[in-house]
């Protein structure tokens, strides 16, 4: 039995936050459960869905496109974290320094992260094009390349890859900044005079103290990573050759290209699986590893 | 099959208007009709819409743009699900055994007899394209087919004949490569090397010059990795990879912009490409031939959907209105699109019409060339898919024809197999 006052903290803490809870439980736990429920049927989201068990699974087994997708996921969540987050942190400690014009230096590392995916598409896409692309034109007067990009099977995720590191930099900066404004001078100025170089410095004081920022983007980046499709649905759409065929943009076809929505919900549950044990994976090395101050 | 409208962006961009619309107070029915037109033919859909409505005092039909016609299936399925769908969508053709799948598409079968629609009218490719088992699924919105379209300047420069109308397949590959120059960065001709539709048509154009065919008579069996369409993916293979005469198109539709700049000399294309070549004093002709010289059609519809028996009526009443000759022929005349219907050659406007669009009247010849259709069955796209990608690995130099058609074959009979 819990006391009289304990019960009624218990309901007014529930009301307080029934309305977010009811949100996420209609847009959030609901659809989960419901392409659960889809990823055992035979759906076409037209016809009369059937129940099939697991054999969506079965099939997903052995989709040599499937086990593709799952392959080009996981390497370029594998690039594009440790680049973005590495190149944020680089980028942030040079924006940190006090130098002329750095407000407006922060603003250009940011504007890609605003401008809309489609249109860094586009651009991209001209830009990277093999025969008439200022890409290939500057490359050619280093002589270097020309390159295929995104019509290359070979080039066309690092491609991606580049294109989506550019993008979201200015993001992972952006928290860093607010991180790194938050590690006390004196400290820095104590490893100083202790007789700590720069890189010293950076990697006993400064690196630790930014720590959860560290861990809180390597976790959304590789969330966001996993689940890769915009830029891919405007540039390469999932080819050449399937190429850039990444898990939701497999899971896009299946559903609205082919009407195979039961197939897709199956691919976004082993989606959903492999997302779930990256981020356990690194809250647990986290809670190791982050240093969250005293 | 329609060209992509707008680069992949407006897809996104241009998110589903919702349709809203029901029959308000005063009596009036709100119809709304859903499109991928752009530009000039974006305007002649407002203004036809416009007529309707000043005639019409008791209909009131809005024109919604849906982005890029490419994916407005999975859109007008998407909103069918959410229960707010327009009455009237453009579908491409290809999707014809999709749509008659939904109980949501309207049957137009015993409507088609009214007096005054006269369906026989219209080409036998759009008549056989919305007809799907014993149902009739939308009405003809436009007719399509593929030419040769060719740069005059271009074949002046290179001191080359212009293509006639008995071109074989070893002329046009002659052609291309004298027409290709490296330093230049210009390209004999253009292919949409995606893996998608545009792969696939016009590669299907080829297979039947060949004698060859997609599937076989009753649709169970790839048939395209016979020796036609062996024969048909090399030529592919060796004007990209051998010659390099041909500028891969990564489904941005560069192509058309390549042509007006005079890089391209010659395209696989069709009349809804001319109105994008101002700055090209350009020529058509049938495609190059080898035992014929067959093209490819590719007729899309107007689909209705039921919204109750008030809307569909008056959806229906302007479908008629709007595919009638006089209406077909406003139409053909402001956007430079193939007459619907063969009685629109009689009317007095048409020959203002083939005055206006030079090469034109090439196309509608043309159509006595479009002798086969494309499988009209409902896992069409995945038997497309295989071929595209065969097609698109021949190009890339990544795969040999044999092989890879093979392989393709075997996918598309797995896909025939389950019968989805």
């Amino acid at each position: 039995m819990i006391s009289r006052a304990a019960r009624s903290e218990h309901v007014s803490g529930w009301l307080f936050v029934a309305p977010a809870a009811l949100l996420i439980g209609i847009f959030g736990i609901l659809p989960i459960g419901w392409a659960a429920l889809l990823s055992f049927q035979n759906n076409d989201l037209l016809t009369t869905p059937t129940w099939v068990g697991t054999q969506n699974y079965h099939t997903l087994v052995n989709d040599p496109v499937f086990r593709q997708s799952v392959n080009h996921t996981i390497v370029y969540t594998l690039l594009f974290v440790p680049l973005s987050v590495g190149g944020s942190l680089a980028l942030a400690m040079l924006l940190n320094a006090r130098i002329r014009f750095s407000r407006f230096y922060r603003t250009a590392v940011f504007i890609p992260v605003a401008t809309s995916t489609v249109a860094t598409g586009l651009i991209f896409n001209w830009l990277l094009e093999p025969t008439y692309g200022v890409a290939n034109y500057m490359l050619g007067k280093v002589h270097l390349g020309p390159y295929g990009f995104f019509q290359d099977p070979d080039q066309a995720l690092y491609s991606i890859v580049a294109m989506t590191v550019w993008g979201w930099l200015g993001f992972d900066v952006i928290v860093y900044l607010a991180a790194l404004q938050g590690v006390p001078e004196s400290l820095v100025e104590a490893a100083r005079l202790d007789g700590a170089g720069r890189w010293a410095t950076f990697r006993h004081v400064v690196f630790p103290l930014v720590s959860p920022a560290t861990l809180f983007l390597i976790v959304w980046s590789t969330i966001n990573a996993l689940q890769v499709f915009d830029e891919i649905y405007v540039t390469t759409r999932g080819g050449p050759l399937h190429a850039t065929t990444v898990m939701v943009y497999y899971l896009y076809s299946q559903a609205f290209e082919f009407f195979h929505a039961g197939y897709a919900a199956a691919i976004a549950e082993v989606l959903f699986a492999i997302t779930l044990v990256f981020s356990l994976l690194q809250l647990w090395l986290g809670n190791r590893r982050v240093h969250y101050g005293s | 099959m329609r060209r992509l409208f707008l680069i992949a962006a407006t897809a996104l961009l241009v998110a589903s208007a919702g349709c809203g619309g029901s029959s308000s107070s005063n009596g009036v029915v709100n119809v709304t009709v859903w499109h991928g037109y752009e530009d000039i033919e974006g305007k002649a859909m407002t203004s036809a819409a416009a007529r309707f409505n000043a005639t019409h005092p008791k209909i009131h039909v809005t024109v919604t743009n849906y982005g890029n016609a490419d994916y407005a299936l999975q859109k007008v399925l998407t909103a069918i699900r959410g229960g707010a769908y327009p009455d009237i969508a453009y579908l491409y053709g290809s999707w014809a055994a999709n749509i008659a799948r939904s109980p949501t598409a309207v049957d137009l079968s015993s409507r088609i007899k009214e007096p005054g629609v006269n369906w026989n009218d219209f080409w036998p490719a759009e008549r056989q394209a919305v007809q799907v088992g014993g149902k009739v699924i939308g009405m003809p919105a436009l007719v399509d087919n593929l030419a040769l379209v060719y740069n005059k300047k271009l074949f002046d420069q290179a001191g080359i004949p212009y293509p006639t109308a008995n071109w074989t397949w070893d002329d046009f590959r002659a052609a291309a490569q004298k027409l290709t120059d490296p330093s230049a960065k210009q390209f004999g001709w253009a292919y949409v090397a995606d893996g998608s539709e545009d792969t696939v048509w016009r590669f299907d154009a080829l297979l039947w010059q060949a004698g060859g065919d997609i599937l076989n008579s009753d649709n169970t069996k790839a048939e395209f990795n016979s020796p036609a369409g062996v024969q048909a993916a090399t030529l592919l293979q060796q004007m990209a990879t051998v010659d390099h005469s041909v500028y891969l198109d990564n489904g941005n539709d560069n192509y058309a912009n390549l042509f007006n700049s005079g890089k391209i000399g010659m395209l696989f294309t069709g009349p809804w490409d001319l109105s994008s070549f101002p700055d090209v004093d350009y020529g058509v002709q049938v495609l190059p031939g080898l035992t014929n010289h067959q093209t490819i059609s590719g007729p899309d519809q107007w689909v209705l959907f039921n919204n109750g028996s008030q809307r569909t009526q008056a959806a229906w009443t302007f479908l008629k209105w709007f595919t009638s000759p006089q209406q077909a022929l406003i139409w053909s005349t402001q956007t430079g699109d193939l007459p619907i219907r063969a009685s629109e050659t009689q009317l007095p406007g048409y020959d203002a019409y083939v005055k206006k669009y030079p090469g034109v009247s090439v196309f509608v010849q043309n159509e006595a060339n479009a002798l086969k259709a494309r499988p009209v069955i409902a896992n069409y796209n995945e038997v497309s898919q295989a071929m595209g990608q065969a097609i698109e690995a021949v190009l890339l130099g990544k795969g040999q024809p044999q092989q890879e058609l093979d392989q393709a074959a075997d996918q598309a009979d797995q896909t025939l197999a389950t019968g989805q």
